[in-house]
């Protein structure tokens, strides 16, 4: 049998189950207690009534002559017979009997004492020497009549109880498990990159050690991270400056050299720098995106840092403008500084990579936080539209770029809860893309 | 313009120092903090460009250093950092502009230049000087939309006067602005490169003030 997955059911389960086992258990032993003790007094008046019965019979036989016949017994009123009896003299003839005595029923007498039969349980005793027998019968039916009564007694209140009783503890443990269901709440709605301790505060005290070894396990994932974070950006910045001593130089050499062939040479070695650099920045930001809480410990201005990555992008190597629309009140958010500008700086690069070079990208900021980056250009498929941010997903292979940009966009926007929408055509246009980044929720 | 660059990296650092040679620019290069604290405290610089990792310390604190001194000098921060919470710190220390390496020459001196002319008080890189029509960011000089070719030493020579309208500018200050420590110059170098501008552009564009030295002329 498959247990249920929730700790709840299984412990209704559980409890209802062993309940209505003890019930049973219980029922069963009191049923046979009780018949036990049933027949010992059922016994005990057999035997008393017949010990009763049987001298005044024989007084009566003595007074009365023997015609040789059988007296009858009769009834003062019609019931249900329970006892019945017969009188026998010592060779078996009958001399008295009850008005329902079914001859059938009743054996010869052979010795004083209790005879069990199928039907009935028979009581046996003589007097004057043997000469005077009385059997005694009462129907086994009626034992186990009674019996079967005491059970159902002892029973029936289980079908009404059982249920009672699991919903009851149905409520009590929904009410007693409510802080473990928060303590779950709360580990399941986070993101991958949230990493920060959870509260034990109103968790029972045998949960507390469980949640304190997962607040310990976060604590030590955290500081992995933020080692594999500090080794990303240490890594970054021992690879910037030699590749920044190598594209210095040749940049030298371009301007430099008279011969076109070196001149040639010097530009493919600036290409391939450039590649490089990009590829591994990328793979720093993915890394830094990936690597550690996205919350900021104060919040931060976005129009500062959005003009800034602007301001960048402005020198680069492309003919296309970018068109600012800021607040001009701070709009402050609790993502980390640097998560955000890397995805704002991937999101602009994009834009100015693959869109149309005649019409600026248009880089809108609204008071809640909602980041739109939008180009014109061609419309791209929805099937294409779908893959754009998954890893090394470029619409074309003859498309510059690391194919990396927008899965860091994603990978930010789930850190910090908030959710990425990409549209082509771009909103109000019939042509372009855009990406729209709704505020961190944290 | 004069300009001190504090980089450690040699190779970079050569190829940082030539571009702005070849700019017309004096540089003097030095690789440690505590030279660039000796040599700032000698020359009157335009320009400092400062990496950030010294082998003898941390540029940020060297910068907090210098301007809580009171020095204004237009610093440019070079660094492989390139964490935008690490520029807002090289920013709130002080710094005018902020590139991350590995960053193109020419956008180096794009900033350079744009960084030159916010301090001298005109951000804007066109300006008219009688019938001159001067680009200070395309570094071109046109009359009635002719090119009048100049060397870099003449532009940055030029650049100068067009940055500081109506100063007097000594000889001495030229010779800072144009040529580092370590280059012996001829007596009358500046009055060579002044007359030859003066034959480019007009007699009137520059002129002498007895005793102290030269400014652009009004006309």
């Amino acid at each position: 049998m498959r247990l249920p997955h929730s700790l709840q059911a299984r412990l209704v389960l559980a409890i209802g189950m062993s309940v209505g086992v003890v019930w049973v258990i219980s029922a069963l032993i009191a049923t046979a207690t009780i018949r036990e003790k049933v027949n010992k007094v059922f016994d005990s008046a057999l035997e008393e009534t017949a010990q009763r019965i049987l001298p005044l019979a024989v007084q009566e036989l003595f007074e009365a002559e023997d015609d040789g016949t059988a007296q009858l017994i009769s009834t003062l009123r019609e019931h249900d017979e329970f006892l019945v009896y017969i009188i026998r003299d010592r060779s078996g003839r009958i001399l008295l009997r009850s008005h329902d005595a079914d001859i059938q029923n009743f054996p010869p007498f052979e010795q004083d004492g209790f005879v069990k039969t199928d039907k009935n349980i028979l009581y046996y005793d003589s007097a004057v020497g043997g000469d005077f027998t009385i059997t005694i019968a009462e129907p086994l039916a009626h034992r186990n009549e009674a019996a079967r009564e005491t059970l159902l007694a002892l029973g029936v209140p289980l079908f009404f109880l059982l249920p009672l009783t699991i919903g009851g503890i149905w409520l009590l443990l929904h009410f007693m498990l409510g802080p473990l269901r928060g303590f779950r709440d709360e580990l399941a709605v986070r993101g991958g990159q949230d990493l920060a301790p959870v509260d034990t505060g109103r968790l029972p005290a045998e949960i507390i050690p469980i949640a304190e070894a997962v607040n310990a396990l976060l604590e030590r994932l955290q500081r992995t991270l933020e080692s594999e974070r500090g080794f990303a950006s240490n890594a970054a910045h021992e690879l910037r400056t030699p590749v920044a001593a190598a594209l210095a130089q040749t940049q030298r050499l371009q301007s430099e050299a008279r011969d076109e062939k070196t001149i040639q040479r010097a530009n493919n070695i600036e290409i391939s720098l450039k590649r490089l650099n990009r590829m591994s920045e990328k793979l720093m930001q993915m890394a830094r995106a990936e690597g550690g809480s996205l919350r900021a410990e104060k919040p931060h201005d976005l129009v500062q840092i959005l003009r800034m990555v602007a301001g960048d992008l402005a020198y680069g190597d492309h003919d296309n403008q970018i068109q600012l629309t800021l607040p001009d009140v701070p709009v402050l958010s609790w993502i980390d500084p640097d998560a955000f500008a890397i995805a704002a700086r991937n999101l602009l690069e994009n834009a100015l990579r693959h869109g149309s070079r005649e019409m600026p990208v248009a880089v809108d900021l609204q008071l809640d936080g909602t980041l739109t980056v939008a180009n014109a250009g061609p419309i791209v498929p929805p099937e294409d539209l779908k893959k754009l941010t998954h890893r090394f997903a470029r619409q074309n292979r003859n498309t510059r770029g690391s194919g990396l940009g927008l899965s860091i966009v994603q990978v930010i926007a789930d850190g910090s809860r908030s959710k990425l929408e990409i549209n082509s055509p771009a909103t109000n246009r019939i042509d372009g893309f855009e990406v729209i980044l709704y505020p961190a929720r944290f | 313009m004069r300009v001190l660059l504090v980089e450690d990296d040699t190779v970079l650092g050569a190829g940082v120092r030539d571009q702005i040679k070849v700019e017309g620019h004096s540089v003097d290069w030095v690789t440690r903090l505590d030279e660039a604290g000796g040599y700032i405290a000698a020359a009157s610089y335009d320009l400092v460009l400062l990496d950030l990792m010294l082998p003898d310390g941390r540029g940020l604190p060297f910068l907090r250093e210098l301007r809580k001194k009171g020095d204004v000098t237009p610093v440019i921060i070079l660094t492989a950092l390139d964490q935008i919470s690490d520029r807002i710190d090289g920013l709130n220390a002080g710094a005018d502009d902020y590139m991350v390496k590995p960053f193109d020459l020419a956008e180096l001196s794009a900033r350079l230049a744009a960084v030159a002319r916010r301090y001298a008080g005109n951000p804007n890189p066109l300006v008219t000087i009688g019938d001159l029509e001067v680009d200070l960011a395309a570094r071109a000089v046109r009359r009635q939309g002719k090119l009048i070719p100049l060397t870099a030493r003449e532009w940055v020579l030029f650049e100068g006067f067009v940055q500081h309208p109506g100063q007097i500018i000594s000889k001495a200050q030229l010779e800072d602005h144009l040529y580092a420590f370590d280059i012996e110059i001829e007596s009358n170098t500046i009055e060579v490169h002044i007359s030859r501008l003066r034959k480019k552009l007009g007699r009137e564009k520059i002129e002498t003030v007895r005793g102290m030295g030269y400014r652009l002329g009004e006309a």
